[in-house]
């Protein structure tokens, strides 16, 4: 069956099987970002915003999604300029090996649109869904406070 | 992927994914917020029927009742402006102890319920609120309590539409208890009560993840009937789960660790719901 994507305003037109995961689909359209990893719902790296929403694309069908908008890390960068909360993941240390990054910068997008302004409470509360291995989360929680600060100045 | 689906439908009414339904059963099946189904791995379905074409998302007050559509995702649901009014922070608050961010974005009312799972908080904090349920199936629309719906064989088990909540006085209450932060419960418990001049009039005690369905506990309703809220309710409540809890073991743990923290739990809620 074919589906319509807009992945980060692009729109793509895909030939998918009607089993297969938006994870699969959107790594054979190139978007590398989104990573696999316990494709079971447990970890978070494969996290997309559907609809400006984070969601696992590990566990959700491509056909579910068509005709809807998927935003991934790619669609973040503008003229190779990082995005203010990768700038802050980078300063903050947040990321070590980094495979679990593009999922957990997805889920703070999404969190600080909706909170701008949170506590440490709200902040781990909010990064429950992305595991780590690495860095052991507060250089991680740093990073959400300090992308918060800059996401705030940047529309001052 | 499931590797052996042939068609994924997506019906434009409740009638056609009844009959998409009908004619493929064994191979066929729902898709509410699909999680469960992504997770299962399995050769066997051919057939997959998404519900969510149905557009059945909305939350409506009519009257003395909230009729919410079956395919809401939990996280619009607890965060609904029309379900705070009514029951305050309980789902709110309830709700946002589920999962991650990112399942109570994928998971839907109807689909935590209609997977008849042991371990779903969602049903017990719908058993703790009495809601019912409207389905459609081989008779039509039909209004059925949800322990009437777990008790369904598969082959009757129709299509959840929607759930009706009551806009009633109570008072309530939920806590879980897990391994991790979004692994799902060894134990929950979901608290309704009644109360008047501080004497609780009527009351309603689930327990789930027992590992069984989450369920009412009858026996201790009764043995707080008309007791003061105050805090000494809280212990007496406990010593009633203690006794008359019924549940079972397995891999997330024994029946007697679930007892013990099915009263603890019990003694929790209580304590905040009566501010003690």
């Amino acid at each position: 069956m074919k589906i319509k994507l807009t992945v980060n305003k692009k729109i793509h037109e895909v030939q998918i099987d009607p089993g297969e995961m938006l994870l699969d689909v959107l790594r054979r359209l190139g978007y590398k970002s989104v990573r696999r990893s316990c494709d079971s719902a447990s970890c978070g790296n494969c996290t997309v915003l559907l609809e400006g929403k984070p969601i696992l694309s590990c566990i959700t069908f491509a056909a579910s999604v068509d005709n809807c908008s998927i935003e991934t890390v790619e669609g973040l960068s503008e003229k190779e300029e990082l995005h203010p909360i990768q700038e802050a993941i980078l300063e903050a240390g947040g990321s070590q090996c980094g495979y679990c990054i593009s999922g957990l910068t997805l889920t703070i997008k999404s969190f600080l649109a909706e909170n701008p302004d949170p506590d440490d409470k709200e902040i781990k509360k909010a990064l429950v869904g992305n595991l780590c291995r690495c860095t052991g989360y507060e250089s991680q929680i740093k990073a959400v406070r300090l992308a918060a600060e800059k996401l705030r100045d940047e529309k001052r | 992927m499931l590797l052996n689906v042939k068609a994924y439908h997506k019906p434009r009414s409740i009638d056609e994914a009844f009959n998409i339904w009908s004619d493929h059963k064994d191979e066929a099946v729902l898709i509410a917020g699909g999680t469960n189904v992504a997770l299962m791995k399995s050769h066997i379905p051919k057939h997959l029927i998404d519900l969510k074409s149905l557009a059945l998302n909305d939350v409506k007050e009519k009257g003395n009742k909230i009729v919410v559509g079956a395919m809401i995702d939990i996280e619009s649901f607890r965060k609904n402006q029309i379900i705070r009014k009514n029951f305050g922070d309980f789902f709110f608050k309830s709700f946002d102890d589920i999962a991650s961010p990112q399942l109570r974005n994928m998971i839907t009312i109807g689909g935590s319920v209609a997977a008849k799972v042991g371990w779903s908080d969602v049903t017990t904090c719908l058993l703790a609120t009495e809601s019912r349920l409207m389905t459609f199936g081989i008779n039509g629309y039909q209004n059925i309590n949800i322990t009437e719906f777990n008790h369904l064989p598969r082959d009757k088990k129709p299509i959840i539409t929607h759930i009706i909540l009551n806009k009633e006085d109570f008072i309530y209450g939920f806590r879980r208890f897990t391994k991790s932060a979004f692994d799902i419960s060894m134990v929950n418990v979901g608290i309704a009560l009644k109360i008047e001049s501080d004497i609780v009039k009527r009351s309603r005690f689930v327990i789930g993840s027992r590992p069984q369905m989450p369920d009412r506990f009858s026996d201790v309703e009764e043995g707080i009937e008309n007791l003061k809220l105050d805090d000494n309710l809280p212990n007496i409540a406990r010593n009633l789960v203690f006794e008359h809890f019924t549940g079972g073991s397995n891999y997330l743990a024994s029946v007697e660790y679930r007892r013990h923290l099915a009263s603890v739990l019990t003694e929790r809620i209580l304590t905040e719901l009566g501010g003690v």
